[in-house]
């Protein structure tokens, strides 16, 4: 390679839809595997290689994850690098991952993974938006609130933004509750101004003759 | 009447007071692409195909492929405004636009936004974009005549309100025109114009709203603007939203006419859409669903039964060719689905003979049962009289010595495509497009030159209407060449040719 800067994808501000639905397979595959492997906690492993490793040594994420280091490179170094280090079977995904090309999936794979494990004890993440900072009393009244009607544990995300003016919103996968003061006020006005509508269109037709003239 | 500040702020606070807001609840996405007038988004998993979405910003958007993985919506306003990262909302609602009479004599744009600067259009009335078309048991068929005051176009190819007459031609062959007319034409009987133009330029749509003005035509239509710097969702909604605000009418009992110009921009636009939304391209690189864009379209244009109020839509779908190519993608599908063409040629523009219809291709496949009876009586042969007279022109090109009836016919054809010929924005009532035709066919006009068969019609009419109004007003009123009309109408033209004759 005569290019002298190490070539990487380049990082979308959203998560690509095609390539979650990608990563969401293989965390689901690895989940499988490593129930039928019997491995009791298949995401520790997992967390500490994206966490400890790649977090805190960028240089060596970028020669894993650069386009320009072949597959069988990577491959050498999952096996000098991890595998005398790591289980068989988490290796054995690291060369599947490599072998595919999918390698630079792997904080995308964790990321689902944390969603799928919450997801199967019942816990569900929960984005919450609010006009100001929650107080830990409003905090466990909307995890009562979404428990007893939602059904299912709900992983709040906070974010704080002035410009709800009050009240919040809820989200719960693509589904929005929406309680804050900015919409209602919104709502209020499309009503208002539908009244005056409807006021002046009456008076039009109290001064028009209804068979026409 | 004086308004009291006090009197509006109470009402306002009740209206608040009042005011319960309920949690909204909506199905979210975010925008992860966007360009172009379209966007791709994430989530909406519950989305249905067109169904309307909400940006963050308030923009409109129409949900138009549903993929594995994400939406592709079609943006209906600014798209600069919207960036990736955004969130849409469902809104579990198709894409209406407002209808109803405050819409007469308004310029909109295709989502119903005034453009003429007349403030607010004030109607509580909406009526969905797509709209599927009445079914068979819904139908009558078409026996109104639909006047369009050209002669050439009321004698030879009659349009019938309900039918969807094709108008086609090359650019600068008047195809606007022969539009305008039969909207001008419709002034006093009731029928409701919409003018949708589609792809046009801006000076020309207004040149067209000033005509319409102008002539007092536009109090009985509304004019629908999609200019050719409108992005490409709006220039292809525009025609549906034509026919949504035209439907509303029907469904009253009115009759109403819809202009389409011009479709070919239309598809155009369909195509731009969808090959930005990836779909694959096929002939001409037109989706393989633009037959169906037409379609649907113009199956829209009715003549209800007399349970559903008896109203009716003519369509009169408008589509520029390329020098005369009319076996194009496009040409040939709107001529397949429609109910006849007035085929529109620039040779014959360019010859003097306007409107530049060539009788010969043009064709009304309906129009026929909805025609005046006194027009069909005198118009029946004027066809295959003109087509005759076409074959002899070619042949006494050759310089041959031609005999005495021959040259008479021919000289009886020179008169005929002359009196066919008309200026624009005059439209004729049909009964001085009778008495005319009449006069023409047999024989009155043998003995005026040819150059001045178009100022004697005009004495004509004048003539008419001066001294033989009654004979005039029972053509009117009966529609019909009964024998004592008839009769009448004899007398007056040998008294008109017998005053020619003094004055010469």
């Amino acid at each position: 390679m005569s290019d002298s800067s190490v070539k990487r994808r380049t990082e979308s501000v959203l998560e690509d839809p095609g390539a979650l639905a990608v990563a969401t397979m293989y965390a689901r595959s690895y989940m499988t595997a490593a129930a039928q492997h019997q491995i009791s906690n298949p995401e520790e492993e997992l967390n500490s290689l994206v966490d400890d490793v790649l977090a805190n040594s960028p240089q060596f994420e970028e020669v894993l994850f650069s386009d320009s280091v072949g597959r069988d490179e990577k491959l050498a170094i999952v096996d000098r690098v991890f595998a005398p280090k790591s289980s068989e079977f988490f290796a054995n995904f690291l060369r599947v991952l490599v072998r595919h090309g999918r390698i630079t999936m792997l904080p995308m794979i964790q990321n689902v993974l944390g969603r799928l494990r919450d997801e199967a004890a019942g816990r569900r993440r929960v984005q919450v938006l609010s006009a100001r900072p929650l107080s830990d009393g409003s905090r466990s009244q909307i995890r009562e609130q979404v428990k007893s009607k939602l059904g299912f544990e709900p992983l709040l995300q906070e974010t704080v933004d002035a410009a709800l003016i009050g009240g919040m919103i809820l989200q719960v996968g693509d589904t929005v509750y929406d309680s804050s003061l900015r919409s209602r006020l919104k709502q209020l006005r499309g009503r208002l101004a539908e009244k005056a509508i409807n006021e002046i269109q009456s008076g039009r037709d109290r001064f028009s003759h209804p068979e026409g003239d | 009447m004086k308004f009291k500040a006090d009197e509006i702020a109470s009402v306002i606070q009740k209206e608040i007071e009042d005011f319960r807001g309920q949690i909204q609840t909506a199905e979210v996405g975010r925008v992860i692409e966007v360009g172009d007038g379209i966007a791709r988004c994430t989530g909406l998993s519950t989305a249905m195909s067109g169904e309307m979405l909400e940006f963050s910003n308030g923009t409109r958007g129409l949900a138009f492929n549903l993929e594995e993985n994400s939406v592709g919506v079609v943006i209906l306003g600014d798209y600069l405004k919207i960036k990736e990262g955004d969130e849409i909302r469902s809104t579990g609602k198709l894409l209406s636009v407002p209808v109803g009479t405050a819409l007469l004599g308004r310029v909109v744009d295709p989502l119903g936004n005034p453009l003429d600067g007349k403030g607010p259009v004030i109607t509580s009335d909406s009526r969905p974009v797509e709209w599927q078309a009445a079914g068979v048991a819904e139908r009558q068929p078409v026996k109104e005549p639909l006047q369009t005051g050209i002669k050439a176009i009321d004698a030879m190819t009659p349009i019938g309100r309900g039918q969807r007459e094709l108008i086609i031609g090359d650019r600068k062959t008047g195809k606007t025109a022969i539009a305008i007319d039969t909207i001008l034409n419709q002034k006093d009987t009731g029928v409701i114009c919409v003018y949708v133009a589609c792809g046009q330029r801006g000076s020309s749509v207004a040149g067209i709203v000033e005509i319409l003005r102008e002539h007092g035509a536009l109090d009985y239509t509304i004019v629908v603007a999609a200019s050719s710097a409108d992005p490409a969702p709006i220039q292809y909604i525009a025609p549906y939203s034509g026919a949504a605000m035209a439907e509303f009418f029907m469904y009253q009992g009115k009759h109403t006419l819809v202009v389409y110009d011009d479709l070919s921009k239309q598809a155009i636009a369909y195509r731009q859409l969808s090959l930005l939304m990836r779909r694959p391209p096929g002939r001409e690189a037109f989706p393989g669903d633009v037959f169906y864009c037409h379609s649907r379209l113009l199956e829209r244009a009715v003549k209800l039964n007399k349970e559903l109020g008896g109203g009716s839509m003519t369509a009169l779908p408008i589509i520029e060719t390329l020098e005369g190519e009319v076996s194009a993608y496009i040409p040939t599908n709107v001529i397949s689905i429609t109910d006849g063409q007035i085929y529109l040629e620039s040779d014959l523009f360019w010859k003097g003979i306007r409107p530049a219809i060539n009788v010969g291709v043009s064709v009304s496949r309906v129009g026929g049962n909805a025609q005046n009876k006194a027009m069909k009586k005198i118009a029946g042969s004027l066809r295959l009289d003109l087509a005759a007279f076409r074959e002899l022109e070619a042949f006494a090109q050759l310089g041959t010595e031609l005999d005495k009836a021959t040259q008479s016919q021919l000289d009886r054809g020179y008169r005929m495509v002359e009196l066919l010929k008309q200026p624009q924005y005059a439209p004729l009532h049909v009964a001085d497009q009778v008495i005319a035709i009449y006069a023409g066919a047999r024989g009155y006009f043998d003995k005026v030159p040819v150059n001045k068969v178009q100022e004697t019609e005009r004495q004509l009419h004048e003539f008419i209407l001066s001294e033989h109004a009654d004979m005039r007003d029972k053509l009117v009123t009966e529609a019909a060449l009964t024998e004592e009309v008839e009769g009448l109408l004899k007398k007056a033209l040998e008294a008109f040719v017998a005053r020619l004759a003094a004055k010469v």
